[in-house]
């Protein structure tokens, strides 16, 4: 975190896993709406699917091009 | 049969730790760390299958069972924890750990604070929360054997702890890492092999007709808050937060110190996202929260709705009662895979604190190799006595074991880890201060409930920690420049080389 933070590309990853996560906490007043995604997905279960491919697609980015103890 | 079976994997599992016994090189590093030489296929299953215990089996699908989905967020924070672990402190710990020949995490935050007596301190707040969570595995096992063959609940936490102790006595890190890694796949197949069976025997419209049947008779366990109104927003955030803790989790904390080099720290985070989060911990989510419930819930079922302990082992019950019963003993046979293959590293883990920073590193310092390995055994015997105990008494549900217990108190070395890792400002004084009033915190809520405000443990017990932590190290004097140099700049230096 200390390399990541030292540099622009880092910063705007951890911005990212930040907001992530700030997304995946507010959705939940939602999840008491009856809304099944797919015939058989709950919302709670799809917001953290969400969640976790935007983890993924940073990280992807950021640890193959920029991390400096690549 | 199925005590033919279960004799004969048992007799397999003590085969696999003799043959870990011949090839380990008779070194305390390769007993405790595997000659810190996994690599990265190893470690991404020797990780996921000590973190997913029978906890995953049985405590976790039963919370959604009784609950509704709202616990998900929980899984999501470990996920994201363990994400964490890898991505920003595993890197630095392995670095320092094996430019200085450290053994075990707390060794080196010892060295990083320069303190003898954080030493001990962690080592027996660790070893207070390590212990039930042993016991949350062998629990499991005799509820497991009690639902398939009606055994009380003694001899399924026997039969573990007997092969727990022949691993881990004979093996050491290396075996334990190959066990977790051959019974993780066994223990997959018979999550998902069970799971795949009971919706073709049962709902042969898929997973939609399960969901049918629970909008249509219990609506209330598909969407938060949930059936008692648990899970309201706030909640399921505090949920994530307490799943966000396992990067704290010191068996997993200590996984990272195996890795053969550094590129495990840049493929793991992929792994742990892809395989763990999106596909494996799918499996006990559906078990959970749409296949068990829907089975309850429907008209003329084998197994009807059951709550509190009961639900404890609803996974194993619909196994039984509705599979053939060679699939049964087979399922079974998976929960002991689980049990052990989490349940070896934290003995382990546990057994590794005991000798290299209780023993070795407060009463005897000077001990030598076969010392340490040989009270590293001794601990195992002593630490698996205490959890069968615990498992023994079983005074709540098995989630609470791994809720109200363990992670509470894995959470309050957080700080000094992280800090002691990632800030240079982080102080002696502060990692003290922090982590003794924070686990004071624990103890007097677990006395005095209101204490708590009504919170899970683990979160006003870890912001005092936390609080505690920062203000004492910005007020206290800076670490010296020995540790700078030790715990940054070598490291830094160190990561930076090619792999």
């Amino acid at each position: 975190m200390r390399e990541a933070f030292s540099h622009r590309a880092g910063r705007i990853f951890l911005l990212v896993l930040f907001l992530d996560v700030a997304g995946l906490l507010a959705v939940t007043p939602l999840f008491s709406k009856p809304i099944i995604v797919m015939g058989w997905i709950c919302l709670p279960f799809a917001a953290g699917i969400v969640f976790l491919l935007i983890w993924l697609c940073a990280y992807l980015v950021y640890f193959f091009k920029y991390w400096p103890f690549r | 049969m199925t005590v033919f079976i279960l004799a004969a994997f048992g007799l397999l599992v003590l085969l696999l730790a003799v043959y870990g016994y011949k090839v380990s090189a008779k070194t305390a590093e390769d007993y405790m760390l595997a000659g810190r030489g996994i690599g990265i296929a190893v470690m991404f299953f020797f990780a996921l299958f000590a973190i997913s215990s029978v906890w995953t089996f049985y405590a976790y699908p039963s919370i959604l069972y009784r609950h509704g989905p709202g616990f998900v967020y929980f899984i999501w924070g470990c996920v994201a924890g363990f994400v964490v672990l890898y991505m920003f402190i595993g890197p630095r710990l392995w670095a320092v750990c094996r430019l200085n020949r450290f053994l075990s995490p707390i060794e080196a935050l010892s060295a990083r604070y320069e303190s003898p007596a954080l030493r001990l301190l962690l080592s027996l707040v660790l070893l207070g929360s390590v212990v039930p969570y042993i016991a949350d595995q062998s629990l499991g096992v005799g509820l497991g054997l009690k639902a398939l063959l009606g055994f009380p609940i003694f001899v399924g936490i026997l039969y573990i702890s007997l092969l727990l102790i022949l691993i881990v006595l004979l093996g050491g890190m290396r075996i334990t890492a190959w066990v977790n890694v051959i019974l993780g796949l066994l223990y997959t197949l018979a999550f998902l092999g069970s799971l795949v069976f009971v919706v073709v025997k049962v709902f042969p419209g898929g997973l939609s007709e399960a969901v049918s049947i629970l909008q249509a008779k219990q609506p209330a366990l598909l969407f938060t808050p949930g059936p008692q109104e648990k899970f309201l927003p706030h909640v399921t955030c505090i949920v994530f937060m307490l799943g966000i803790l396992a990067f704290t989790w010191p068996h997993i904390v200590v996984s990272t110190m195996t890795a053969q080099d550094k590129t495990i720290f840049k493929w793991m985070p992929a792994l742990a996202l892809i395989v763990a989060g999106m596909l494996f911990y799918t499996i006990p989510f559906i078990w959970g929260a749409v296949v068990a419930p829907a089975i309850s819930q429907m008209p003329g079922s084998l197994v009807p709705p059951v709550s509190g302990k009961a639900a404890d082992n609803i996974v194993q019950t619909i196994v039984t009662s509705y599979l053939p019963p060679w699939f049964s003993t087979f399922v079974l046979m998976g929960v002991i895979a689980a049990a052990i293959s989490t349940a070896a590293v934290q003995l382990m883990t546990a057994s590794i604190i005991v000798a290299r920073d209780i023993i070795h590193g407060v009463f005897v310092p000077r001990g030598r190799d076969q010392f340490l390995i040989r009270t590293t055994k001794l601990s195992v015997i002593a630490i698996l006595l205490m959890s069968m105990g615990i498992a023994f008494w079983y005074p709540v549900e098995l989630a609470r074991y791994l809720l109200d217990l363990a992670i509470p108190g894995f959470a309050q070395w957080g700080p000094a880890l992280v800090g002691g890792i990632l800030w240079k400002r982080a102080t002696k004084s502060g990692a003290i201060g922090g982590t003794v009033a924070g686990s004071a915190y624990l103890v007097a809520g677990f006395i005095h409930k209101p204490l708590l405000l009504g919170l899970p443990p683990a979160i006003p017990t870890i912001l005092v920690n936390l609080i505690l932590f920062v203000v004492i190290s910005l007020l206290t004097s800076r670490p010296s420049e020995k540790v700078i140099r030790m715990f940054f700049d070598e490291v830094e230096d160190f990561l930076s080389k090619k792999a």
